[in-house]
């Protein structure tokens, strides 16, 4: 299931990028967070929790500059001009969009219900859990899937 | 004609882009309202007058749902055509809103194209339509 729901969430992404933030990605390799090149005390990161037939959460952890660029292309706004609130919304908002187009394509018995997404920091993030890179033309961010059976 | 639209979504970065949508879409002349949940919206909703809501589903306070069904109760505000636009696309909370009275409803992401013919099919035309295919960026706001 697990499988099933990181497939749906790639997808997703890359959906999502080409259609709301003008920016073709391609799913890269599975690798250990701590290892994937993006500097975790300086990166955005937000969660969103979910609850169905699996619950879990989804954590999108990005380089500041790419955030920058991501919100710049949603808002249509210079990347100098952007506020922190500007930013972190945009990031979250992603991982809103992602989340809900994954879930609603995912089959199970229940319809998925989705928290709404909090920014967390690099304490809050298992740096040695296996996170999906998904790749721009010249940056890469994360996604981590943490999940659990039902009860 | 000029309409005035309420948007309600907690996230200030999609009603930036719900107000670009509408710009690009053709109702830039519009009167925008905005609102970050359900309970905001009804106040606003007290004291202006409204031809369309925008509403997310999933918002702090008041959800879309439950909004939607206050205003579907309400005899000053329920002949006001509400659209849901949310990340949640299953077809029961499709179903669901729709039953309750949304008068249409649209998944993100979606493109300004799809959100200007939901528009239109439920309010019309806007007069001061601008071109949004006179660029080669489909998104040029």
């Amino acid at each position: 299931m697990k499988k099933i729901l990181m497939t749906a969430i790639t997808n997703s992404i890359s959906e999502v990028m080409e259609t709301m933030f003008f920016m073709p990605v391609e799913t890269g390799p599975e690798t250990i967070l701590n290892e994937s090149g993006i500097d975790l005390n300086t990166a955005l990161a937000c969660r969103l929790n979910f609850t169905g037939d699996i619950c879990g959460n989804i954590d999108l952890i990005s380089p500041a500059p790419l955030v920058a660029e991501l919100a710049s292309n949603f808002l249509g706004e210079s990347k100098d001009e952007l506020t922190w609130e500007q930013q972190f919304g945009t990031l979250s908002e992603m991982l809103n969009m992602v989340c809900g187009n994954a879930l609603k394509n995912v089959k199970c018995t229940s319809p998925f219900k989705i928290g709404i997404p909090g920014m967390i920091t690099g304490t809050d993030l298992n740096g040695c859990a296996k996170c999906t890179l998904v790749e721009t033309m010249d940056s890469k961010m994360a996604i981590l899937l943490s999940t659990s059976m039902s009860q | 004609m000029s309409y005035s639209i309420l948007i309600v979504d907690d996230s200030m970065p999609m009603r930036t882009v719900l107000k670009r949508s509408l710009a690009a879409a053709g109702y830039g002349g519009s009167r925008i309202l905005e609102a970050s949940n359900g309970k905001e919206a009804l106040t606003v909703l007290k004291g202006e007058w409204v031809d369309l809501i925008m509403t997310d589903y999933n918002m702090p306070e008041m959800n879309g749902l439950s909004f939607l069904k206050t205003v579907k109760t309400e005899a000053l505000f329920k002949e006001i055509p509400v659209i849901v636009i949310s990340t949640e696309g299953n077809d029961l909370k499709i179903k669901e809103f729709m039953d309750t009275g949304a008068a249409g409803y649209i998944t993100k992401p979606f493109t300004p194209e799809a959100l200007r013919d939901l528009i239109v099919s439920i309010i019309g035309e806007a007069d001061y339509e601008e071109n949004i295919d006179d660029s080669d960026n489909e998104f040029d706001f």
